[in-house]
């Protein structure tokens, strides 16, 4: 089984949901985010809530599901484009079961669940991200990018590398309890 | 690399035995159980190498459009929609206007609303920045662009030629399998019409070509004479010497383009022009936008009896199978870990946590090595898919001498390495879903020590180094165990064998067919008299490379 990943305590806020946010990250806009409990931002993610769409009332910008993980140093900016004139900013919506690795810029529309994408890359404005899918670490997708279910996408550009096992679902789902369980405080400071 | 274990296929093989660990040509029969199918009805194991395949839909991996097998071959394998890939990086090409963007950042990300936007249209790649006007294509409306380029490929001269080619072999292809099984020798692949006929097209005198004259010819000539009469001679739309004339590419056109080149970029890659079936262009210029191929989703069957293994739902982006028969649900995941390295490493991330959150990543320090000439523990942990409990009995398969081997003159030395590994059998709880789900914190144990229940208790010297060998751990449906492995002080290379892992469970299902298997009765005292049955694979664990004597000081040293 695998050793438990500590984090010094002072640094993490935990939710009643359990979400672990660390201080060290930047939450521009937390109003308009939304976690969906046992979700991790690690220290110097950026996240921009506060790049909402023009107008009046209550807007989420960001949503992550369950059991997410914002890496070291990510940045998750919402889409924008000018329609028929206008600027605007489109919200960015994260299933259940997304780990993100250390370093990556997000700009994605849509990423399902069960979504692994690795280490300093960059998803460019309005991909689409479908469930079970894979972007291998130093992967540069560009805008409007659409990465079908159960694919490994590397490269840059990205492209299809392979099909994934049709049990990346499970193995996926493993993990990224498997994280959250691990990541506890040191042991010192308990 | 961290120490992996990953588990075997047979792939229908004579021998149940696995290869060797150490050949290189063995990675392709062991596989990661996640890879791995199972078949209930033969008991075995499947692997992607040799399940058999089938189509069960296509799709458009970028519209996502799931294409009828209809269209699937009037549109040849590609979209028909508006999806197409750059020709000169593969990234998915837009749609844009040649009205100018109202302001300047818009040409990077050209996500115009095609409903507005003025005439001609071209496609242009955000990544590259190709666009189709610089190759002359461009069009009148921002729809129906696949169907408008699909004519452009289907005139191409290549695609002629090969239509033709088809055409001329139709009758062949009718005739042989009407007639296919006239001769009896026509198991032999040559004496097919078809190959018979589309051979001697290939051996056609060819101007200035030298006739090649293969031995097998002769062997195959006879038999084949009987249809090669029948088999009027093809004809090329195009011929031969004049295909480079229509920009096909070869001769001295292209001899003279790249002695006058002035940037390489000129000339299209390898990977640019991979695509043609035919000799194409050499100049970058000359690429044309593809329509994006269609993928596919595959139902898979077991190669010997032919049950589905996989099949999965109808609709194209969903992830959910009708039918998944995985190995994973079947037979116990096994992870190894180093224990020595473990401390190591903790070491490591200790000091470092001031800095910032320690992710645990494949750093490996020099405490974490495999010495030559030392012992190390190593633990095995076995986690049970199964609703009921398993016994579990490990063995290291003998490394047998490979008769490859000896022919090089690598005799029988003395192993570089000695495992050990508990003999006793040892049980591992049933997997229950209350374990699976909401708060799993306890499962991985916060409480570091206090789940030992005395059965495996070891001594646990000061580095933490457990130096018994049995069951260290048993936690919900997970047992670890510890092995020792003794290495020797020329070892050199991996630390890589096989082990044969055997498990009894309890058969669910009064099985017609018994007899057949390998039942063992019942230990358990259990009133029912349950049935038990055993299933035994093979494993290969890779403890990672051995750290030669000379080589330690240096590393120390870094
Ligand atoms: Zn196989
Ligand atoms: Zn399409
Ligand atoms: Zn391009
Ligand atoms: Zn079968």
């Amino acid at each position: 089984m695998d050793a438990p990943i500590y984090y010094s305590r002072a640094e993490y806020i935990e939710t009643d949901t359990g979400n672990k946010v660390s201080r060290r990250a930047t939450i521009a806009g937390p109003q308009n985010i939304i976690l969906g409990g046992k979700t991790i931002i690690a220290s110097g993610a950026i996240i921009r809530g506060d790049l909402r769409r023009t107008g009046p009332g209550h807007a989420v910008v960001i949503s992550l599901g369950r059991y997410c993980l914002i890496g070291e140093g990510c940045v998750m900016r919402p889409p924008y484009k000018t329609y028929r004139g206008n600027f605007n900013y489109y919200p960015m919506k994260i299933g259940d079961h997304v780990h993100i690795g250390n370093g990556t810029i997000v700009e994605a529309a849509t990423i399902g669940n069960h979504v692994e994408i690795g280490k300093n890359c960059i998803i460019g404005k309005f991909t689409i991200i479908k469930d079970c899918a894979k972007i291998a670490d130093n992967t540069v997708i560009p805008p409007n990018t659409v990465v079908p279910a159960l694919a490994l996408f590397a490269g840059s550009p990205g492209q299809l590398v392979e099909d994934l096992p049709e049990s990346t679902q499970e193995m996926v789902e493993a993990h990224t309890k498997g994280f959250y369980a691990r990541f506890q405080p040191a042991a010192a400071e308990r | 690399m961290a120490p992996s274990v990953e588990y075997y296929c047979p792939c229908l093989a004579a021998s149940p035995h696995p290869p060797p660990p150490h050949l290189p040509s063995s990675s392709y029969s062991f596989h990661p159980l996640h890879n791995l199918f199972f078949c209930e009805e033969c008991d075995a194991v499947r692997c992607n190498r040799c399940v058999m395949v089938e189509v069960s839909g296509y799709y458009c991996p970028n519209c996502l459009f799931e294409v009828p097998s209809a269209s699937v071959r009037a549109e040849k394998n590609r979209c028909a929609r508006n999806c197409f890939l750059c020709p000169n990086c593969r990234n998915t090409l837009t749609v844009v206007p040649s009205d100018p963007p109202n302001d300047g950042l818009d040409r990077t990300s050209p996500i115009v609303s095609t409903s507005l936007g003025e005439p001609p249209f071209f496609l242009f790649c955000n990544y590259c920045r190709w666009d189709s006007a610089e190759v002359g294509i461009t069009f009148e409306k921002p729809t129906g662009l696949a169907a408008q380029l699909q004519k452009y490929e289907d005139s191409a001269p290549e695609a002629l030629e090969f239509d033709r080619l088809k055409e001329h072999f139709e009758p062949f292809l009718r005739a042989s399998s009407s007639s296919s099984a006239i001769t009896p020798s026509s198991s032999h692949h040559h004496s097919n019409p078809i190959t018979a006929a589309a051979s001697s097209a290939l051996a056609r005198d060819i101007p200035g070509v030298g006739k090649y004259n293969p031995l097998t010819r002769s062997r195959s000539g006879r038999d084949k004479g009987a249809h090669k009469t029948d088999i009027p001679d093809y004809k090329a739309r195009v011929e031969v010497g004049s295909a480079a004339g229509l920009g096909a590419g070869g001769g001295e056109a292209d001899a003279e383009f790249v002695r006058h080149l002035e940037t390489v970029a000129e000339v299209a890659t390898v990977e640019q022009r991979w695509v043609n079936s035919w000799a194409s262009s050499l100049h970058t210029g000359d690429l044309k936008p593809l329509r994006i191929p269609l993928q596919s989703k595959k139902s898979k069957r077991c190669p010997s009896c032919r049950h589905i293994l996989i099949k999965p739902e109808q609709k194209a982006q969903s992830v959910r199978y009708k039918i998944k028969l995985v190995a994973a649900n079947y037979l116990p995941a096994i992870s190894v870990s180093l224990p020595h390295a473990r401390v190591a490493l903790e070491m490591m991330k200790r000091s470092a946590l001031n800095r910032s959150t320690a992710q645990p990543e494949d750093q490996n320090p020099a405490a974490a090595a495999l010495l030559a000439g030392k012992t190390y523990s190593f633990h095995l942990s076995f986690t049970n898919p199964l609703y009921d409990p398993i016994q579990v009995r490990l063995k290291k398969a003998q490394a047998m001498p490979t008769p490859g081997s000896e022919a090089i003159g690598e005799k029988a030395k003395r192993p570089p390495f000695q495992v050990n590994l508990p003999s006793a059998a040892f049980p591992i709880a049933a997997f229950a879903e209350a374990w699976e789900y909401e708060d799993d914190e306890d499962m991985f144990g916060l409480e570091d020590d206090d789940d030992l229940d005395g059965l495996g208790r070891l001594q646990k010297d000061s580095r933490g180094k457990a130096r018994t060998v049995g069951v260290v751990e048993k936690k919900a449906n997970v047992t670890v165990v510890a092995g020792e492995v003794i290495l020797t002080k020329e070892a050199r290379g991996n630390v890589k064998f096989n082990m044969l892992v055997s498990y009894t469970y309890r058969s669910d299902d009064p099985d017609p067919t018994e007899g057949n298997e390998t039942g063992t009765p019942s230990r358990h005292a259990s009133n029912k008299q349950p049935e038990m049955k055993n299933f035994s694979f093979y494993t290969v664990v890779d403890l990672g490379p051995i750290v030669p004597r000379e080589e330690t000081r240096h590393d120390t040293d870094l």
